[in-house]
């Protein structure tokens, strides 16, 4: 599928924003992911969708390596080649919920936080300069991690729900914290449809653990049937 | 001018010779959703094996300059159900069975289970990725030699056995697949490879698998023009696969089809636009068969 880009813009320190256009009928829910050609690279790099508006998807990425700098340097008019859209995407329903993101993890809640009816919505980062510019949440923690913080907002919020997305020693201690959850998850992937099972986690589905991959039947799963390595 | 791709691999006729690689395809049709999979000579299925099998733990796929290793493990689910929901769904393309056991028994129990199901397997002894079984037949000439001869004892389809590039002389074990019965051979399975990085902190990420992908082309085109100087039954050949002239550089060193692995990660439509790309080539440049156009390559 191709894509016309509109903008790439640095959004936070080290961090990019990249929208493009997508072609008539494409549609895509949050917590689903598109995965991005990049030149030379044997490998698409998966993303998942900050936004979706009037056609154009918008896509936040740190810049790591080879694949996030070509984005990175992309420029309007350029084309770009992507699958998607990807993945199950999180529930939207309306229970209240605590919407958790932790660094460049806030991209997929902040597009679900938009049809969320009742929530708070919080980001964490590690410095004030890591807060992506126009993506605020309702709430901004600044260094720590978000566990020193997790009593204190379940508590403030009485979440019947929490949706997050960040590194994993995040959203597993989010998982334990009794609330029920739904995580997006993140693994380096080859096929991104589910075939080659090379982005395998486990689940623990009523007392049987069993395999699920990550790009096919997540990213996003109910925190409470997840497996921690 | 109509062309005409087919290709015959000894008791097994392909509308073409673009095959999709087991492991990169999933079971049938999941590819549907990119392309038309019917457009493909064939598809080569994931690995299967006598009991589901959950893979490998921790890190499965690990990418490199021009490549990727993978340990996936032969996650799959298990014969029984394969031949109950995924058979014969395709229709013009191909289905072709990879089976991989972890001893003899396991893979003559396979064959028995195979045979009259499905019409064609490919056996797979070649993968590095597991403790037992697989690979262990694919470099001893004889084990290898026994393992045909005993899949081909209770299978009466086509046969294909796949080749381990991580051995001595490539030639020599096709020569005994190709004594003991096998219709075809396909080579190469992925080159035993390590994948590290050594993060700031100096802890280090490892992943010990096979190498796929652009940087094994030139082992795959070696081992393939090795094996068909020294057999005489047809040679699919595979490895690092993208473009037409990669598909024309494998017929040139004597590959009677070609196989298409991780490239349909990058490019999912890739197996139907070779296709057509080839039938366009040959069009354009006058060759009335697959045959004529392999002739003028060698």
């Amino acid at each position: 599928m191709k894509g016309k880009v509109k903008k790439t813009e640095k959004v936070a320190n080290g961090m990019f924003m990249l929208q493009f256009e997508a072609p008539q009928g494409f549609n895509v829910r949050p917590g689903q992911f598109v995965s991005i050609l990049c030149p030379d690279l044997t490998l698409r790099r998966p993303f998942s969708c900050a936004d979706f508006e009037d056609g154009a998807v918008t896509v936040l990425f740190k810049l790591k390596g080879k694949g996030t700098s070509f984005l990175a340097g992309l420029q309007p008019g350029d084309e770009i080649d992507f699958v998607g859209p990807l993945g199950n995407g999180f529930d939207i329903s309306d229970k209240h919920a605590l919407v958790i993101g932790a660094g460049v993890g806030i991209a997929p809640v902040y597009f679900l936080n938009k049809f969320l009816k009742q929530s708070h919505f919080v980001g964490a980062f590690k410095s004030e300069d890591e807060v992506p510019k126009d993506f605020e949440p309702d709430e901004v923690i600044i260094g720590g991690t978000i566990l020193d913080h997790l009593e204190r907002l379940i508590a403030e919020h009485k979440p019947e729900i929490i949706h997050a997305c960040g590194p994993s020693v995040v959203l597993r201690a989010i998982t334990r914290c009794g609330v029920t959850s739904q995580i997006a998850m993140e693994k380096v992937m080859a096929c991104g449809i589910g075939v080659c099972k090379g982005c395998v986690i486990k689940l623990n589905r009523g007392g049987v653990v069993q395999n699920a991959t990550i790009c096919h039947d997540g990213p996003v799963f109910d925190g409470g049937e997840v497996v921690w390595e | 001018m109509t062309v005409d791709l087919r290709v015959d691999l000894n008791g097994l006729t392909l509308q073409n010779p673009i095959i999709a690689a087991s492991g990169t395809y999933g079971y049938d049709d999941e590819f549907s959703v990119f392309c038309d999979v019917n457009k493909l000579g064939a598809v080569v299925t994931k690995a299967i094996t006598i009991e589901p099998r959950p893979g490998n733990e921790g890190a499965r796929i690990f990418e490199t300059c021009c490549g990727m290793i993978n340990r996936i493990g032969l996650e799959n689910m298990g014969i029984t159900e394969f031949i109950s929901s995924r058979t014969a769904k395709n229709g013009a393309a191909v289905q072709i069975v990879n089976i991989a056991g972890s001893t003899l028994d396991e893979y003559v129990q396979l064959a028995k289970i195979c045979d009259g199901k499905v019409g064609a397997i490919e056996l797979n002894l070649s993968c590095p990725n597991v403790a037992h079984g697989c690979l262990e037949f694919g470099t001893d000439e004889k084990a290898l030699y026994e393992v045909v001869s005993a899949a081909r004892a209770e299978f009466s389809g086509h046969i294909t056995a796949k080749l381990t590039p991580n051995v001595t002389s490539i030639e020599k074990i096709a020569v005994a697949a190709q004594k003991a019965g096998a219709n075809a051979v396909s080579a190469i399975n992925t080159v035993k490879g390590l994948g590290i990085k050594i993060n700031p902190d100096f802890t280090k990420e490892i992943v010990r698998g096979g190498l796929s992908g652009r940087a094994i082309k030139p082992v795959a085109l070696g081992a393939v023009e090795r094996i068909a100087q020294s057999v005489d039954i047809p040679v699919i050949g595979m490895g690092g696969i993208y473009t037409l002239d990669d598909v024309l550089e494998f017929f040139a060193v004597g590959a009677d089809a070609v196989q298409i692995g991780t490239a349909n990660f990058t490019h999912p439509d890739i197996c139907e636009k070779l296709a057509d790309d080839l039938a366009k080539f040959m069009e354009d440049n006058g060759f009335k068969t697959l045959d004529e156009l392999k002739a003028r390559l060698r």
